[in-house]
């Protein structure tokens, strides 16, 4: 892919591997909400890990709770 | 050391900066490193999605929604629908051309129906159609974007309203001018 269809032309993504692009996100949202809420600018990169390591264990927890409930839920 | 006097900015102007430039408003309040930061994040944020979805990531027709949300992301946003709708205006130049081309069509149903599946080919010749799983992923990219720069907007607006100014005061910097 060239650098002129970059933004032209959508890149193909793997249905499977979809999730792993949540991370950047996760990053995202801490780094502003950080950079908002931080007392001490020179603090931001060590918040923003514990926000993203506490958003990223969050999200694990959210979806093994969710994949048990999927699994294990009787069903009528 | 005396510090320079300066006033506050007005909470509209604030608000409409941090609109159109994603951390204009921090700058203009005297956060100018956090006025950084946001201004790059929002925007790599935003121009990775586009970057995954291509010129239809932007799209008022078919996600309404999601577009309202990149709109927030100011003039990124702008300029990826200005993007979208020259593109949109082309593949309408030729749906009309493959249209003409075409035997008429009774019903205005069936018209619609030909002219949709005439700018889904175009759009699959093109290789710009978004389909899954890009689609969710790009749009999540550009709408977040969008939805963290409106957050953003209302923290500097309502700080410039509480009339707050620069950095906020550090504690041991509180404690050092008490002793």
């Amino acid at each position: 892919m060239t650098a002129a269809t970059l933004f032209v032309n959508p890149i193909y993504l793997s249905p499977t591997n979809q999730l792993w692009l949540m991370l950047p996100l996760l990053v995202t949202v801490a780094v502003i909400h950080k950079t908002m809420r931080t007392g001490d600018i020179r603090r931001l990169l060590r918040d923003v890990l514990a926000l993203v390591a506490y958003m990223a264990a969050g999200t694990v927890v959210l979806a093994v709770v969710l994949w048990l409930v999927m699994t294990y839920w009787p069903r009528g | 050391m005396a510090r320079r006097k300066t006033s506050n900015p007005h909470p509209a102007l604030v608000l409409a900066l941090g609109w159109l430039i994603p951390g204009a408003g921090h700058v203009c309040i005297g956060r100018a490193w956090r006025g950084v930061i946001i201004f790059l994040v929002i925007g790599a944020t935003f121009w990775a999605g586009v970057g995954m979805g291509g010129v239809l990531t932007v799209d008022p027709a078919t996600e309404r929604w999601w577009f309202y949300s990149e709109m927030c992301a100011g003039a990124h946003g702008l300029v990826g629908w200005r993007r979208q709708h020259q593109f949109s205006r082309d593949i309408q130049k030729e749906v009309q051309e493959v249209l003409n081309d075409m035997p008429r069509v009774r019903s205005k149903a069936e018209e619609q129906e030909q002219r949709r599946f005439a700018e889904d080919s175009i759009q699959a010749e093109r290789g710009v159609a978004l389909v899954y799983p890009t689609d969710v992923v790009a749009r999540a990219y550009a709408g977040v974007a969008g939805l963290l720069n409106l957050l953003c907007v209302f923290d500097a607006t309502v700080l410039a309203a509480m009339g707050v100014r620069g950095e906020p005061h550090r504690r041991r910097d509180v404690e050092e001018g008490e002793t």
